[in-house]
This record gives C-alpha cells, structure tokens and sequence, in this order.
C-alpha cells in the first residue's frame, strides 16, 4: 500500500507539472488581454508537433526540439496576439469566438501536416529512476518536473523582479491606470501572449513522448487547464500553480484508486464546489480590474 | 484542328463531316453489348473513422478495399445474373461521430446510389439504424454488439468483436497453465465495455482468477502512468489490455515496461506492434497475445481460408502503405469477398436479393473457414457469422498465429458465462437503449 501510495504521489507531481505551465499561461494571456483562449490546447499541440517534427522526423536532438518548440510557439503567440487577439482587448465574447476560429486553424494545419495518426516518437530516454523497491519515476517525467519548476520560478522572478514584470502585473491589476503610468499596453500584451503560449508550447514539447500525440490532443488539456484556472482564482497566478497541484493529485489519486472516469467527475465537482464556497477561487479578486 | 476552324465552313465539308460522324455513331451501335455492359459500375458505400482518435479502425479498411477493388475489376471484374460490373468504393468519413455517420448513409444511399455500406459500427450505428431501417439498405459492421433484433439489415459478417477474445484466453489457458490471475483496463465506450465482459467470461471460464475489478478509463485519457500503477499494485500473473484503441495500446505498453512488468500481456489488438517494441524491447513484447495476424503469415495459405492470396495481399499493402498494416487492413475486404459471392449466388446485386443469399442454409465463408450465422442468444438475431479466429503471439519481435480457435466450440460450453458477465453491463440486447 505504502509502494501504491508513493508511486501515486511521484504520478501527480508529474501531472501536477505539466498542467502548471499550461494553466499559467492561459492565465497570465486573460489577465492581461481579458481574453478567454481557448485555443491554448493548441499551443500545447503545436508545441508537440515541433518535437515530432525536429527531434522525431529530422533527429536534432531532444533538448534543442523542446527550446525550438518554446520559441516556436512563443513567436506564435505573439504573431496571434498582433494580428487576432488585439482587436479583441476587453471584448470577452469576441476574444471566445477568434480563440474557437485560431482552434480550429491549428489543427487543421497539424492534421494536414502531419495526419491525424498518432506519432509515435522514440523516447529519448528509458531510464528509470528507482525511489525505493516498487516506486520509480522516469528520467523523462523527471525531466519535465524540473522544468517547469524552473520556468515557473524564471516566471516569477520575471515578473516580480523586472521592469516589464512589473508592467505586466500592473496592466492586469488595473489597465487604465498602467497605460496612464506610460506602460505601452500593446507591448505588455505581445509579452504576455508571447510567455503564455511558450509555455503552453514548452509543456507540449517536454510531455510529447510520454503521451499521445495527435492533432486533437489540445482538447483534454484544456479542459483540465479552464478547472484549474477557475479552482486557482481566474487571474491568479499564484492560485493556478496552486490549483494545479490541488487537480492533479485529486485526479491522479481518484484514478489510481478508483478509476478514470469518476475521476473526470471528481475533477469537475472540485470546480463546483470552490464555486460555491469560494466563487473568485481560492487567489482570485472580486473583479479584473 | 486549328487548320478546320481557320478554314471557312462549305456545305461539302459540312456534309462530309457530318457524315464521318454518323458513320462513327453507327459503328459504335455495333459493336457487342459486353463492350458497355462492362461499364456497369456496383457502388460500395464505405462509412468508417478516417478521421479523429478511430481512423486506425477505418482508414486502413478502405486502403485494403481499394487494392481488393483493383485485383477484381483487374480480373475483369464479376459476372452477376447477366451482367458483368466493376467495382467503385464510394468513402464517407463520420469522423466516429452519430450525427455525421447518418449524414453519410444518407447520402451514399440518396445521392451516391450504393448497393452495400460497410461500417465500424460501434458508436455510430444508432446514428444510421434510423435510415437503414427507413431504406433497406444492406449494411455490414466490425461489431456484433451493434445487432439486436430490430437490425434485419445489418450483418457482422467480418470479425465477431468481442467474442473471438475468448480464442486468446483459452489458448493462454491451455499453453501457459501457471499464470494464475490477471488484471484488465478499458477505456469507457462502447467498444470497450463489451469486450470487458467477454474477457472476464473467458477468464473465468479458465480458471483464472481476478484480482480487481476492471479498471475503466476515460477515453480522452492521455497519461496512463495511474492506471499501469493500479493494475500493477495488485501483482497481476496477466494484464489484459481489453479492446483498447492502437493510441491506449502503445502508451499503456510503454507504462507497464517503464514501471517493471515482467509478466503476460494479453490484448485484443496490438497494431504497429513493432513501435511498441521500438518503445519498449523485444525481450519484454515476448509472448504477447493478441488476435489480429499479419498476412504474410504461412499459416493464412493453408487450406480453408477464404481470403485471396492473403500473402501477396499484406506485401502489396505494405508497399502502398508502408507500416499501416492494421487490424483492419483486411476485414473490409474480407466482407467484400462475401458480399460478391453471395450477389453472383442471387443473381443480382439489390440487397435484400444479396442477403437472401448470404445467409441461405445458414452458413458462409469466413476468412477464417466455414462459419455459421449465428447471434440469437446474445443478440436477439442470428446476423453475426461465427467460426474460427487466429490466436496471435509475438515471437522474436515478429507476430506468428498459433492456432485458430473454435469460437462455436467455446460458446457451446460457457455461453452461460458470457450472458452472465454481458448481462452484469448492460449489453443484452434487451438491455441496450
């Protein structure tokens, strides 16, 4: 039981890391934009797809197929965030609808890149590591907890410590007074859109061979994401990495000890009941601005 | 020609020329009727995933009847009642979704004009069962569950989903007496369910004992370290991985290799097996038990199976469609193989004439030998043919049939087994929506 236990707990962590990058990149593109994305799945998508492409087709290595998959994505981003998401700023449903529209664009381009097959990508390690007798974690989820500790502290460095950090949380906070402040607001949400969707990209690129990769592998992702977002306070940085270490170990423990699909129920009844006791979620304000 | 047009047009050329053209058209009434009747086109209406999570289950089938389409129109086609016809698949892709697979039996019956319409079936069925009720129209599915008395016009003349499972657990039975338990998961649909009873049915039918409850999962589920880490916590002789889909197969695979399994795996399908052994290795997909051959198996040529050249079938598909070599590669094309045989036998290629003489006598030809039509006890209709079905053991990274397990033979001994464990989900006949 105590194996069970420990090798559910490294499960969740794994989880827990992933689902981290993408919820707080989702997050940090509405705080700043107000703009409900749901393509960040596709980012997420996309961000696999590099990997596929770069480390599985042409065989660059591992490591160079995740950093071009973060700058790929990145530049994505920001591409979006000029040419769709701007013209939204502060239009919630308008932002909803162009989100569903870039959705559907991405995976078309995948499917007609790539096919809608599942690719199957050469682990670029097997290793294990062994925590004790009958708990172990790979050397790949490994990887990707350490990465997205690292991230999300540059993140937080970045924004707590740097001047467009700074600039960053004010236009969240509130967008009038930063823009009064002399903050270009068209620079802070190119930035904002730019981090959110690398990260999303970074975490699609790290976690590539370990799931399944396909053009509309963004979809559960999402959906884990939005809980997330809402459990952690819609905004909240702080809550997002929060809640989604709070969703991930519900899930993964409901999973293991009960199963898969009451798990998916379990996750959604979390989000009904911090709306209900907590309707901001656990960091979030009363409004956005 | 631009010397004609540049020239004014006289009587005398318009009279000769309109005379060359008559002559040509009399000509052309002449010659034998064969000559046009060759034109007679049958239109095969294929509507199956070729898109989305299912397309494994459907696009390989059309690859494999197109090549099928191609041998016999090749050959010179077939003769039914006076007329010789070519063959022409018309594809619609339901994407596995209800709505889109009654969209596209209505069009391919409507607009395209088919005689036949092959599906997956499965989720998409209830879809369709509106038109084919409403038309007649004779159509074929991979999955029995999908019968029940009210479906006349529907026939599972191909595989016998999941019922052959049972092949597998017996011959894992009889040929490794020490395993003593097992484990199962599925994802939560209606492909997976059925076979989870049939599996739990088949194993206690052998004397093989579980050690959990099945284990479902969500079919959007895309990290399957949770579930491996259940299974294993149990200590399972066997792990069966149920009907899951190639996409569940491979990652599960690679979980239970990546968290120190070392004991049986039995699933229904193990497509693209040697990406599994890519992630994983030989040593550890040795003696995997599946249901699914490749075809350039010897064991195909042998005597009393009704597949043409199935070996010269699997090189040439690899050829086409180098590693998408599928479980389904051949069972689209296999259905057409009986399909064709019973239009000849009626005469004519309506289908109602065609079913009529499929299921006269109350036997057919399976890919696999003589089968039966059979079906009543668990589906409320006898609509399902039923013989033997290859049990299949990765040897050496290579896949190698073992035997052909007797489906009727098992079923005369522990149908009661299996009624029980469907009944326990809610999949008799009588119990379905």
């Amino acid at each position: 039981m105590t194996e069970l236990l420990l090798q559910t707990i490294v499960n969740a962590t794994y989880a827990a890391s992933y689902l981290a990058l993408v919820a707080v990149g989702l997050v940090l593109i509405f705080g700043v934009m107000g703009i409900i994305n749901f393509a960040h799945g596709e980012f997420y998508m996309l961000g696999a797809y590099c990997v596929v492409a770069l480390y599985a087709d042409l065989e660059l290595p591992f490591l160079l197929s995740v950093a071009a998959g973060l700058v790929f994505v990145g530049l994505v981003g920001i591409a979006t965030e000029r040419t769709l998401f701007r013209p939204m700023r502060d239009n919630p449903l308008g932002g909803l609808v162009v989100s569903i529209g870039l959705l559907l664009i991405l995976q078309s381009l995948a499917t007609l890149g790539f096919g809608v097959r599942m690719e199957h990508i050469p682990p670029p390690s097997q290793a294990v590591l062994t925590l004790r007798e009958g708990v172990g974690i790979p050397v790949q989820r490994l990887n990707v907890i350490f990465a997205a500790v690292l991230l999300l502290g540059a993140l937080w460095l970045f924004l707590h410590r740097t001047r467009w950090g700074f600039a960053l949380r004010a236009s969240a906070q509130d967008p009038e007074a930063a823009a009064l402040q002399g903050i270009s607001m068209g620079q802070a949400s190119r930035i904002a859109v730019g981090i959110g969707a690398a990260l999303a990209g970074v975490a699609g690129a790290l976690t590539a061979p370990l799931v399944r990769t396909f053009p509309y592998m963004g979809h559960s992702v999402i959906i884990a994401a939005f809980i997330v977002i809402i459990v952690g306070g819609v905004g909240s940085l702080e809550g997002a990495v929060l809640a989604a270490v709070v969703y991930a170990f519900v899930h993964t423990f409901v999973t293991t000890f009960v199963d898969g699909v009451i798990a998916d129920i379990v996750g959604l009844l979390l989000m009904l009941a911090v709306l209900i006791v907590r309707p901001t979620g656990l960091f979030g304000s009363r409004d956005r601005g | 020609m631009r010397d004609f047009f540049s020239k004014r047009l006289s009587r005398r050329r318009l009279i000769g020329a309109a005379t060359r053209a008559s002559g040509a058209l009399a000509a052309a009434s002449l010659l034998p009727q064969r000559v046009f009747a060759a034109d007679n086109v049958i239109k095969i209406g294929f509507l199956a995933p070729l898109t989305g999570d299912v397309a494994a289950w459907g696009k390989p089938g059309l690859d494999g009847c197109r090549i099928w389409g191609e041998w016999m129109n090749a050959a010179g086609g077939v003769d039914i009642g006076d007329d010789n016809y070519h063959f022409e698949f018309v594809a619609y892709d339901n994407e596995y979704d209800p709505g889109k697979a009654r969209a596209g039996a209505t069009q391919l019956i409507h607009e395209d004009g088919v005689k036949f319409i092959m599906m997956l079936g499965g989720d998409t069925w209830p879809g369709v069962q509106p038109v084919a009720d409403n038309t007649g129209m004779l159509f074929s599915t991979l999955l029995p569950s999908d019968l029940s008395p009210e479906t006349t016009t529907l026939l599972a003349p191909a595989e016998v989903h999941p019922i052959y499972n049972v092949t597998g657990v017996d011959w894992l039975a009889r040929n490794r007496p020490e395993l003593e338990n097992y484990v199962i998961c599925a994802q939560d649909d209606a492909l997976g369910i059925p076979s989870v009873a049939t599996y739990l049915a088949a194993f206690e039918a052998a004397g093989i004992e579980a050690l959990d409850d099945p284990l479902l999962f969500d079919p959007a589920t895309t990290d399957f370290a949770p579930v491996v880490t259940r299974m294993l916590s149990a200590k399972p002789d066997i792990v069966c991985l149920d009907t899951a889909y190639t996409d569940y197969v491979h990652p599960i695979c690679e979980q239970l290799y990546l968290q120190g399994f070392e004991g049986q795996i039995i699933s229904c399908t193990a497509d693209f097996y040697d990406k599994i052994i890519e992630r994983t290795s030989v040593e550890f997909a040795e003696g995997l038990v599946f249901q699914f051959p490749d075809f350039d198996d010897p064991a195909l040529e042998t005597q009393g199976v009704n597949f043409r050249e199935p070996n010269r079938f699997f090189e040439e598909y690899n050829q086409r469609h180098p590693g998408e070599w599928g479980a389904v590669s051949w069972e689209y094309a296999s259905i057409m193989d009986l399909w064709t045989a019973a239009a000849v036998k009626a005469g004519s290629v309506e289908p109602d004439a065609v079913l009529a003489a499929m299921k006269e006598g109350g036997t057919g030809l399976h890919a696999f030998g003589e089968a039966d039509w059979w079906g009543n006890e668990l589906f409320g209709i006898d609509n399902a043919l039923v013989g033997n079905w290859p049990v299949v053991v990765i040897e050496n990274g290579k896949a190698v049939i073992k035997e052909f397990g007797n489906i009727p033979e098992w079923w005369s001994k522990h149908g009661d087994l299996l009624v029980k464990h469907m009944e326990a989900f809610g999949q008799m006949h009588y119990q379905r929506g």
